[in-house]
């Protein structure tokens, strides 16, 4: 069994003109593997910022506080050694790479757990990948295409979950993998999140909507606002809050908070 | 001056003695000597804001004519069919023609039995239509010390399928300049692809002057490919023209990976109404080497269209310099010459330069430019590393995404691949160098 602890967590980000701005104000997670948590809260409240942190996305510094792997702080180490740890972020926007096919790269990504003696073999892999093509309803082809390049929204998603099942990570932090997808799309990803359900396996899914979570159901439901969560039960919270809404959820717990969207 | 004269004289003198030795007709032997008298006048190339007057490019002033060791040329891959020629140093190894081309009259022989055996296509246009002779010091020292190349002829109407793929390997287990020239005419309709593989082997310092002259006649359709791999202690001068008459359609497609001192001249002149080129040139320098490439496309014939696509990867403590030069002559109405540098700083002590030069003399065209000088893609490094990918492997899958749009114009897989591995090679020994100088 693996761990992930958020203790106390505060992050900046640079703006303008050497302006540091808050974005994370004390952020308190713990979450093993074998247990699916989701994150929910208004927009602009720190949720992405959160995942890319634990990633450890250099435009985000942390003023106080730890991120903790199985009792280790992970704060000191570079993207891909987390990576090799076991992290993993489905992201909102993955990044396009021409000259370089899906193959080859998830190839490297696999091989770069793997000690230089015993990468994996084509067949291996050809066989490994079919599979996860097949769960995902994706074509062949698709792996023989530049990464993500001229990739529909709805392809770039089905794309981060091919890798999530191709890496195989301990945990992993899915940043609105739902935003863009249509029904068919959204079940699809869901399927390939549900496949890797098991003792060995966390995710800590970020999301705006309750929908996905009729889908994906989580053990443990957390709502952020204003760089802190607020609230944390089961998954008839995020039920609840699809009904009253954020606004609601604030009133009844007495916060002073902006909603983003409040004064618009 | 007088004794420089008296240089040339002796000179001449023994240029004559060497080309009849070597039993060459009369009528070139004549033109290497026009040759050594024009370089006494003419001056070097200008490449702007380049300078490469130091460079060891014409030491060497004698010619000689010596047999290589062709199993220099054992490690080169080979697969059937493969239309191949061979050549190393001056010796010329493996020729391979299928007879069916042959019959139908294509030409694929060393430079010097052309001069003997095809005269008259020779003689008309060697250096004398494309590139002129007497155009520089360089291309005068080219026709004087010419000593090594191969002559391509593909007829009216013929179509080869599969690409030309011909190697010439500088030998520098001797001192000796490669003075090699590649000269193709595309007759009337004829559609090839042509792969050259420039390498080097031995670690003797030379120079290496590569020209490449093509001749696409009306209607033809020519790519040209070059990867190019000279050794750590090549200066070398790579001059390579196009010549396109109406409606001819001529691509390159050329990745300078070599790892000594280059000077690039590519050049395009859209001379045939309705004529198309596209020019697509990368580059990788590593360790304190310097090149300096021109890309220049010239419109003269109406509604022609040029593009030059540029894309260069600087590593420690290089440099390289890209002019992009689009130029449109007064007349070419309709003219359409887009073009775009670009190069990539991978170290904060290379220094890196992308120049667009457009020099337009007419009012009716279509031109445009862009040009960058920047860093590795940050969000792309994010994502690669955010795999578990390590930082150097991530920066050369970056670099190859960078590379991509003149990496996939390379039109056999294999040889794409090649070119792939060649600059990976590179960049690793580049990244690895810093290393281990931090």
């Amino acid at each position: 069994m693996a761990t992930l602890e958020v203790k106390d967590l505060h992050v900046e980000v640079k703006e303008e003109k050497d302006q540091t701005r808050e974005i994370l104000k004390g952020v308190n997670l713990t979450m093993k593997t074998g247990e699916i948590h989701a994150i929910m809260g208004p927009n602009g409240t720190g949720k992405s910022t959160l995942a890319q942190t634990i990633m450890g996305n250099s435009a985000y510094h942390v003023t106080q506080g730890d991120i903790l792997l199985n009792g280790d702080s992970i704060l000191g180490m570079p993207v891909d050694e987390r990576a090799r740890k076991g992290l993993f972020l489905g992201m909102q926007y993955p990044a396009e790479i021409k000259g370089v096919t899906n193959a080859e790269f998830l190839r490297a990504a696999i091989n770069a757990r793997r000690p230089e003696d015993d990468q994996i073999s084509v067949m291996a892999f050809l066989k490994e990948l079919d599979k996860n093509l097949e769960l995902l309803d994706m074509s062949k082809e698709m792996t023989e295409r530049y990464l993500n390049e001229g990739f529909s929204g709805g392809e770039k998603k089905r794309n981060e979950i091919l890798q999530l099942l191709m890496i195989k990570p301990s945990f992993a932090l899915l940043d609105e993998i739902d935003s863009g997808l249509d029904i068919d799309a959204l079940q699809v990803v869901s399927k390939g999140v549900n496949s890797m359900r098991g003792d060995d396996f966390g995710s800590l899914i970020i999301t705006h909507y309750q929908r996905l979570l009729n889908y994906i159901v989580p053990d443990v439901v957390h709502v952020m606002m204003d760089g802190q969560i607020v609230k944390s039960g089961d998954a008839d919270l995020a039920k609840k809050l699809e009904k009253e809404g954020y606004a609601g959820l604030r009133d009844e717990l007495g916060l002073h908070v902006n909603l983003v969207d409040d004064n618009r | 001056m007088i004794s420089a004269v008296q240089d040339y004289e002796a000179i001449k003198t023994a240029v004559k003695t060497a080309a009849d030795a070597h039993g060459e007709p009369d009528w070139f032997v004549q033109r290497r000597l026009a040759a050594v008298d024009a370089m006494q006048k003419l001056a070097l190339p200008e490449v702007k804001r380049y300078d490469f007057h130091r460079w060891p490019l014409m030491d060497n002033m004698d010619l000689n004519f010596r047999k290589s060791d062709t199993s220099l040329a054992n490690d080169l891959p080979q697969s059937k069919g493969q239309i191949r020629f061979v050549q190393v140093g001056q010796t010329t190894v493996a020729v391979n023609v299928p007879t069916e081309l042959s019959k139908q009259g294509v030409i694929l022989t060393d430079i010097f039995s052309a001069f003997r055996d095809y005269s008259e296509l020779t003689q008309k246009y060697f250096m004398t239509k494309v590139t002129k002779f007497n155009e520089n010091k360089l291309t005068a020292y080219q026709q004087a010390f010419l000593n090594s190349g191969v002559f391509l002829y593909v007829p009216k109407g013929v179509e080869i399928k599969q690409p030309i793929e011909v190697y010439l390997i500088q030998d520098s287990t001797v001192k000796q300049a490669m003075v090699s020239h590649v000269l193709i005419i595309a007759d009337e309709g004829s559609q090839f692809s042509f792969i050259q593989h420039l390498n080097t082997k031995g670690e003797t310092e030379n120079a290496a002057h590569c020209m490449v002259e093509v001749m696409s006649q009306p209607d033809s359709h020519v790519h040209f490919s070059s990867v190019d791999e000279l050794g750590k202690n090549t200066y070398s001068f790579l001059h390579r023209r196009a010549y396109l008459s109406d409606d001819a359609r001529f691509d390159w497609a050329v990745g300078i990976v070599n790892e000594q001192n280059t000077l690039g001249d590519i050049t395009s002149e859209l001379v045939g109404n309705g004529s198309h080129s596209e020019s697509k040139v990368i580059a990788v320098t590593t360790g304190k080497q310097s090149n300096g490439i021109n890309n220049r496309v010239v419109n003269i014939g109406k509604h022609t269209t040029a593009n030059i696509s540029q894309r260069g990867v600087l590593l420690e403590k290089s440099e390289l310099i890209f002019n992009g030069i689009g130029n449109i002559i007064h007349g070419a109405s309709g003219a359409n010459a887009e073009q775009e540098n670009r190069v990539l700083m991978m170290s904060d002590q290379a220094h890196g330069d992308a120049n667009p030069i457009l020099l337009i003399d007419e009012n009716d065209v279509i031109a445009g430019h862009a040009a960058s000088v920047g860093q590795v893609d940050e969000n792309q490094m994010y994502y690669l590393m955010s795999r578990g990918i390590d930082k150097e492997l991530a920066q050369r899958l970056v670099i190859r995404g960078f590379l991509g749009p003149v990496l996939e114009e390379i039109p056999l897989p294999e040889v794409r691949q090649e070119m792939i591995d060649v600059i990976e090679r590179k960049i690793e020994d580049g990244q690895h160098f810093k290393q281990s100088n931090e």
